[in-house]
């Protein structure tokens, strides 16, 4: 075989393209016939996209259904035998004969698709049979998020699919989900591009996520997918590997989720659909603290309203013996006993109900669906709100027989209010319950203010906010307006030749504030922070298809194209300081305040093509090509090409293999994607105003997310992602088990991203081209019908991935680099050569050879062993486990998941520790703690820490990074639904043709963990910056029920 | 169809694809909001706010706050904030402030001056006061630390050396004298200057000429333990070149009362924000009071100064500035609020908590006391030691006034009869009269802390004794010297293990060159 070159495949493509019209077109015969039809499923009724319709007199005259399941097919005059064939793979194949007169068919098939055999959405909208694909994709139905749902759609994606790692953030209801597919392969943005329809959308955080050791305003502000309905969709689509994403080039390297959202159907009347679910959540997990020992300090009770302030958070008092002279915070005297439920009673239960009704209908001609929805949903902590408005219209027309219309509007109206910090003591609700003495009742602090509406204290730290006094005076309020729309414009110049425009915008204007009121103990008076934003995404894609068969046994199908996308960020930062009048909010209302505008301009402009190829069903092959050009490079390396070949071999149709197999198929891909650099102005250094009420200041233009100045690079050049992968699919038994196992390969190369740097270079950060970073895995999906039995059936799915990430090499000279830490650095998250992608470092007690603790004998405290890895931050290993039960009426199904091999370091339990609430603390409590060591000379070392010291000894723990890093491994009860799909039909209630109801349920229970104070997911952002807990809102489990009507 | 034609095609078309993909691109990749050329006076002026905001508030706020602790004049009862007067072992991190700031602050932003306006005869003046503000700035950060990323530093982006080697202080000390020697001569009074964006002198290049020397003078002074022939010489040649002894030549930073945190005196907004702007002695968010070394110190001396800096809250809102009232707190109180917290002093909210106050740089009474110390060791002939002193004392005590105005003013009375009492005590040793005025001299200085810290640890006055607080990093001992920042392991490892090999342990108790 001769080398491949993908530069003149490109050519080759573009030739293709160009030839393809000029010896095609041919004048139509005006007595032909014209059919029109829909093909769709008897099972579900819903359309089979990719059908062939045949006319058997003349294979030559075919056609596919498209992904409304569509079809026209022209019959030429003189055939007189009007006999079509029409079949899918997954479905039966049926003829049905054209009577004289008839135009309109429209067609039902048996069978199912779920079968191994179904046809897929691949890239660019394209739906493709799954057996001609070179490379993984997994689908999963849009009724799998319907009923037991989660406010953020990715977040459901959780153990579904092999190698997608999905983890919604413990934010609160309006939280960000992180989406990984097949591990991190960037030092950059690591999530998945969302298409919608075929086109991009949006899935930025406004203003960025937030920090693990962030304060006040380090809220979640809720990221792009988060604002989809789930009852608007379809199907998703998840495209793993290069090969699967090439063809959407620089942003599909982390790979593709693609949602195909609901369209209307050709029916008689308006078909209306209505479903409510309504879940209840509560806190999962309660934190395993110690309750023998109470308020106070030194082993002494407080017994005076001083003392009890000065120990609000300290669980260093005395035995906890239900004496009565104990006073609390409140000044009131109290029994001195264990308070046992402050978390319950400080977390209340959260409430969602959402409420959307569709209405669908339609003609040959136009067909629409319209949804409106409503969620309200109410967190744990009962100020915290979200309420998400989404109206959907789409509309499928066929113009006439040639040109099709097919247009899609979204607008979504999102009011949040207190969404709730996470990160370090100010403004964090969280920290009361977390970290307030143990024999204290956390409501004795509430409401949390005074008559004159200041913050109540609780504790002799005043930057550890009283928690009540932030529910109920801290301010935050956000409106996000969204307009998703998108056009397009089909042309069928020929049956296999269709020319298609297509316009779409993703469009966001976000207004944020954010105010820390008059009256806080720590900044008296107060501090305001604002975001205002325009956000939009526009593409214009323009494709030509073209398919034919070349005898018998060649299929050839080609198709080329252009994108042009731009990206525009109008963003106004706004900040100030100090309300002049007390307890009035507003931004005009500052003494000191400053607004920072932020514009961010992106632009990449695309060809591309693809040729697919197949020889009698058995052997597919595929080749992409795409150049993308990026407006934030380099002049010098304004464009890059990428390539990509796959192929799929049908052995089971090619051989004749045992029996009990039903399928075999052989598939392998190579792929090549790249990007640009993310950010704009990356290339020049530019100097910015900085705010002044004096002389004019001045200073290199600091970055817009982090504040600090970075280092531009005009020789920015296109960084690249590679991938093979091969796989395996088999079907057995009658199709009752199936197998499918993936090895990928990735290597990402000359990585941009502004890489941390020593401060003393007088910049924080260089954008580089850097080093390189490689993922290799292995996905298996295991799916089986263990029961099959009249009117009961039990299917099983399961998927395990492993991925193997590191770090190969760094800029020159740099052999790791931080991406966050904990508060005061005890504890960082590094890259570092030869490591997995994020690495926590931290410290820990210096041991001599033979284990003893070496003590320092000036201050009597371990000395502290210099930084070292103490774990990955990323779960190497995914799993999940879905069983279905089906008997009669009834469904039952329940989803297991696991992750297993990561590191997390917990922020809170510093604290818990430092305030003598965990178990841990107990040793000395009576006695003196006895601590025996060797010096650093290497003497024997023993002292007693007398019971007065122990607060100040354990409180130095904070400085042993690793007492607090647990092993985040675990597996849970994901999902849980048991459904009856109600007897409507005998009822006879008017046009009611389905109801089915359903209790669902998620996050139930955690049947492994090793983390005994908190759930392992426990995370506060979306961003790289994972394996911390930093005291954000507790994660919860809901359960409710589902009520969906068909008429 | 002819090939050929269709690969001329092709090409023309890829190249109008190449040509209309990129179109606008420059345009689109340009900030709007930014320009693409400094304006060296706007960057200079920034400089000036931050080089002074690193060495005494915002920026390396927490070396600020440790460093008054640590010359005791302040302390908290809170672990974190009271680090600078108790040592405490976990938080050591604290002294990394001033090293993290000062690079991709002040350090970066003379090096953009400096660039644009060094190879412009007609500029020498704005290139002279550029590296008189840098010589400043990394003394503060050399003095510190030691040895420090200097004659690499700041270079990322002009010479991509993003890991620059740390120089030995006695190096950086060399060329930081004859810097100063050099910006001094090269300033020339018919040039055109910095003008309105020069706070310090608003242009005057004679005034900068006696900053350069004045800094000279002090900077000479630190090596009298490690290398005192070079300190003779440099501090002769300094006195030579004429030193600030005159209120009008003070070197001082104004600020504004009102408007953007960075236009306001950095020491007075963070003192004032992040303890005492409750205003009722009591809700000081970071525990912070007066020490009693410092209090105690000023009421057994009947020093005038006490009214002016220091008040105790009577109730809210009502302070007293008796003398009697006033009382430090302790510094080894156990993280636990005292019951009679508000009893203590506390910093004065019209002198030195004053938004709009002034800040010295470098005032006449500290020439006079370096002046004082070179007459005991026969380098200045000029006066006598004793004359000297008696001037430094005055001029201490008129710099209240300069920093706060007429709040700070102490009247003539006053300032007699303390002059009168603090004569220089001639009859004592060489030993004792270096006890004397750099006892005052910690006085005067306030509150400048990293200046006190630098002159205690080459005088060993005041003859503070450490505090042996529970938990400490020290053994109860002053430390010695600030830490280097963690995140330079990782980022500049092999300059860094190359310092601490030349230097000795990254440890508070380690000496730096000129505290040998």
């Amino acid at each position: 075989m001769k080398r491949f070159h993908p530069k003149v495949l490109g050519s080759l493509l573009i030739c293709c393209l160009l030839a393809i019209p000029a010896s095609h077109v041919r004048a139509q015969d005006a007595k032909s016939l014209r059919i029109n039809g829909t093909v769709r499923s008897v099972s579900d009724g819903l359309p089979i996209a990719g059908a062939t319709v045949v006319l058997v007199a003349n294979k030559k005259i075919a056609t596919a259904t498209d992904p409304s399941g569509s079809f026209t097919l022209v019959i030429p005059a003189d055939v007189t035998a009007r006999t079509l064939e029409i079949s899918s793979i997954g479905f039966g194949t049926r003829q049905i004969e054209v009577q004289p007169g008839q135009t309109v068919l429209s067609i039902t098939l048996e069978g199912s698709r779920s079968s191994l055999n179904e046809v897929v959405v691949t890239a660019l909208g394209i739906s493709r049979q799954k057996k001609s694909l070179g490379y993984s994709v997994t689908e999963v139905k849009g009724s799998e998020f319907t009923q037991a749902r989660e406010n953020n759609i990715a977040n459901a994606l959780t153990g579904k699919i092999a190698g997608v790692n999905a983890v919604g953030t413990s934010t609160g209801p309006g939280g960000s989900s992180r989406v990984t597919i097949r591990g991190n392969g960037s030092f950059g943005e690591n999530q998945p591009l969302y298409v919608v329809n075929g086109m991009p959308i949006d899935n930025t955080v406004p203003g960025g996520a937030p920090t693990v050791n962030g304060i006040t305003f380090n809220v979640d502000r809720g990221d792009g997918i988060g604002d989809l309905n789930p009852d608007d969709i379809e199907s998703i689509s998840v495209l793993k590997g290069g090969t699967a994403s090439a063809l959407y080039g620089s942003r599909a390297s982390n790979g593709v989720i693609l949602i195909t959202t609901k369209k209307g159907r050709m029916q008689k009347g308006v078909g209306l659909e209505y479903n409510t679910t309504g879940t209840l959540e509560n806190v999962a997990v309660i934190p395993d603290y110690q309750f023998e020992y109470g308020q106070g300090d030194g082993g002494v009770k407080p017994t005076t309203i001083g003392a009890s302030l000065n120990t609000g958070r300290r669980s260093w008092g005395a035995k906890i013996d239900g004496s009565t002279d104990y006073v609390g915070v409140d000044g009131k005297t109290h029994p001195y006993t264990a308070q046992k439920k402050n978390f319950q009673n400080y977390y209340h239960t959260g409430k969602t109900l959402t409420n959307t009704i569709a209405l669908s209908g339609g003609n040959e001609f136009t067909t629409y669906r319209f949804s409106a929805s409503d969620l309200n949903s109410k967190g744990i902590l009962p100020k915290t709100t979200i309420d998400r408005k989404t109206f959907n219209l789409a509309i499928n027309s066929k113009l006439t027989d040639k040109l099709s219309l097919d247009a899609l509007a979204q607008y979504n109206l999102e009011v949040g209010h207190n969404r709730t910090s996470a990160g370090d003591a100010l403004g964090n609700p969280n920290w009361v319950p977390l970290e307030i003495a143990n024999t204290a009742d956390v409501r004795w602090l509430e409401p949390g203010y005074d008559s004159l509406g200041n913050e109540t204290a609780w504790n002799d730290a005043p930057i550890a906010s009283n928690g009540y006094f932030v529910q109920n005076k801290f301010q935050e309020n956000d409106t996000k307006n969204r307009f998703l729309g998108q056009a397009s414009l089909a042309y069928k110049l020929l049956p296999n030749l269709v020319f298609k425009g297509t316009v779409s915008r993703d469009f966001y204007n976000y207004n944020y504030t954010n105010i820390m009121p008059t009256g806080t103990l720590y900044v008296l008076t107060g501090q305001y922070a604002g975001v205002k934003s325009d956000v939009s995404e526009t593409n214009a894609l323009f494709t030509t298809t073209y398919n034919t068969r070349v005898g018998e046994d060649f299929g050839i199908a080609v198709m080329g194209g252009a994108n042009s996308r731009k990206f525009r960020n109008q963003q106004l930062s706004l900040s100030g300081l100090n309300f002049t009048i007390p307890y009035f909010y507003s931004f005009t209302n500052l003494s000191t305040s400053s607004v920072t505008p932020f514009t961010s301009h992106l632009t990449t402009n695309s060809a591309f093509g693809s040729v697919d190829l197949d020889y009698k069903s058995l052997f597919f092959l595929s080749f992409t090509g795409r150049k993308d050009w990026f407006s934030t490079l380099s002049p010098k390396h304004y464009g890059v090409f990428y390539p990509s070949i796959g192929g799929s071999f049908i052995l089971s149709d090619a051989v004749t293999l045992p029996a009990i197999f039903n399928l075999a198929k052989i598939r392998g891909s190579w792929a090549q994607v790249g990007g640009g650099a993310p950010d704009p102005y990356a290339i020049n250094l530019t100097y910015s105003s900085v705010p002044s009420s004096g002389q004019p200041l001045q200073n290199v233009t600091p970055d817009p997310n982090a504040f600090t100045n970075i280092i531009s690079n005009p020789d920015l050049k296109p960084f690249t992602s590679t991938t093979y992968e091969a796989g395996i699919e088999l079907s057995m038994l009658n199709h009752r088990l199936g197998l499918d196992v993936t090895y990928y390969n990735r290597k990402t190369t000359n990585e941009i991203l502004p890489t941390t740097i020593s401060t003393t270079s007088g910049y924080s950060a260089a954008y580089l081209n850097i080093g390189q970073l490689n993922n290799k895995g292995i996905e298996m999906l295991l799916t089986g019908t263990p029961i099959k039995m009249g009117d009961f059936s039990w299917n099983v799915s399961y998927n395990v991935a492993y991925n193997n990430n590191k770090v190969i090499q760094l800029a020159p000279g740099l052999t790791s680099f931080p991406v966050a830490q904990s508060v005061n650095g005890y504890t960082t998250l590094q890259h570092i050569v030869g490591q997995p992608f994020g690495m926590l470092v931290g410290t820990s007690m210096l041991k001599n050879a033979n284990g003893d603790t070496v003590f320092n004998a000036t201050s009597g405290l371990p000395v502290i062993a210099p930084s070292h890895n103490l774990g990955k931050s990323v779960a190497p290993w995914t799993m999940g486990l879905t069983n279905e039960f089906h008997y009669k009426r009834f469904g039952f199904s329940f989803l297991l998941d696991g992750k297993f091999g990561n590191k997390i370091f917990s922020i809170f339990e510093v604290y818990a520790t430092r305030m003598g609430k965990l178990k841990s603390t107990l040793k000395g409590r009576e006695n003196g703690l006895t601590v025996n060591g060797v010096d650093q000379s290497g003497n024997k070392y023993t002292r007693t820490v007398p019971v007065s010291g122990l607060r100040v000894y354990y409180d130095n723990y904070k400085t042993y990074s690793d007492l607090f890093v647990h092993d985040g491994s675990f597996v849970k009860l994901r999902q849980v639904i048991a459904s009856y799909n109600l007897p409507v039909s005998k009822w006879h209630l008017g046009r009611l043709q389905s109801a089915n109801i359903g209790f669902v349920a998620r996050n139930l229970f955690i049947l492994y963990r090793k983390t005994k104070n908190f759930d392992p997911e426990q995370s506060l952002t979306n961003s790289n910056a994972q394996g911390f807990e930093s005291i954000g809102l507790p994660r919860t489990r809901s359960y409710g029920l589902n009520l969906s009507l068909k008429f | 169809m002819n090939m050929k034609l269709h690969i001329s095609a092709l090409l023309g078309l890829s190249i109008l694809a190449q040509t209309s993909c990129t179109k606008n691109f420059v345009a689109e990749n340009t900030n709007p909001d930014a320009v693409a050329a400094p304006i060296p006076a706007y960057v200079f002026t920034k400089a000036l706010y931050d080089g002074m905001g690193n060495a005494s508030g915002i920026y390396g706020g927490s070396t600020m706050y440790l460093l008054q602790g640590t010359m005791q004049y302040t302390t908290s009862y809170n672990d974190v904030a009271g680090f600078g007067s108790k040592y405490v072992a976990a938080q050591v991190q604290q002294t990394f402030g001033t090293f993290n700031a000062a690079y991709p602050d002040e350090i970066n932003e003379l090096g953009i001056v400096i660039k644009a306006v060094k190879n412009d005869p007609a500029k020498v003046n704005m290139l002279a006061a550029a590296r008189i503000w840098r010589v400043f700035c990394f003394s503060r950060v050399t003095d510190l630390y030691g040895d420090i990323p200097y004659s690499q530093a700041g270079l990322g982006y002009d010479s991509s050396l993003y890991t620059p080697a740390y120089d030995a202080q006695q190096a950086i000390y060399a060329d930081m004298l004859s810097e100063l020697d050099a910006a001094a001569q090269s300033l020339d009074a018919s040039k055109p200057t910095f003008a309105a964006a020069d706070l310090i002198y608003n242009g005057n290049t004679a005034q900068w000429k006696k900053f350069a020397y004045s800094l000279m003078l002090r900077l000479a002074m630190r090596m009298t333990k490690v290398d005192i022939a070079s300190a003779q010489s440099w501090a002769t040649k300094a006195i030579a070149g004429g030193v600030i002894t005159q209120d009008v030549d003070i070197a001082k930073m104004p600020y504004l009362g009102s408007g953007q945190v960075i236009n306001q005196n950095p020491m007075a907004y963070e003192l004032w924000n992040s303890d005492y702007i409750a205003q009722d002695g009591d809700d000081n968010a970071e525990g912070g009071k007066y020490q009693d070394v410092w209090i105690n110190y000023l009421q057994s001396t009947n020093d005038p100064r006490l009214p002016i800096i220091s008040v105790v809250y009577t109730s809210p809102g009502v302070t007293d500035t008796s003398a009697a009232i006033q009382k430090g707190m302790p510094a080894n109180i156990q993280y636990t609020k005292p019951p009679n917290f508000v009893t203590y002093s506390e910093p004065n909210p019209k002198t030195v908590l004053k938004l709009s106050s002034n800040q010295l740089v470098f005032s006449a009474a500290e020439s006079y006391f370096l002046l004082t110390e070179a007459a005991l060791r026969g380098w200045y002939s000029g006066s006598t030691a004793a004359a000297l002193y008696t001037l430094g004392v005055q001029a201490a005590l008129r710099n209240w006034s300069i920093i706060a105005g007429s709040d700070g003013t102490i009247n003539p009375g006053a300032v007699s009869s303390y002059v009168s009492a603090n004569l220089l005590n001639t009859a004592g040793t060489f030993d004792q009269q270096m006890q004397q005025v750099y006892t005052q001299f910690w006085v005067s200085i306030f509150p400048d802390a990293t200046e006190a810290y630098s002159s205690y640890r080459r005088t060993g006055y005041p003859a503070l004794v450490g505090n042996n607080y529970t938990g400490n990093a020290t053994g109860g001992k002053i430390f010695r010297r600030c830490l280097y920042p963690v995140t330079e392991q990782a980022l500049n490892g092999d300059a860094l293990k190359a310092a601490i090999a030349r230097q000795g342990a990254d440890d508070l108790m380690t000496h730096i060159w000129w505290d040998k």
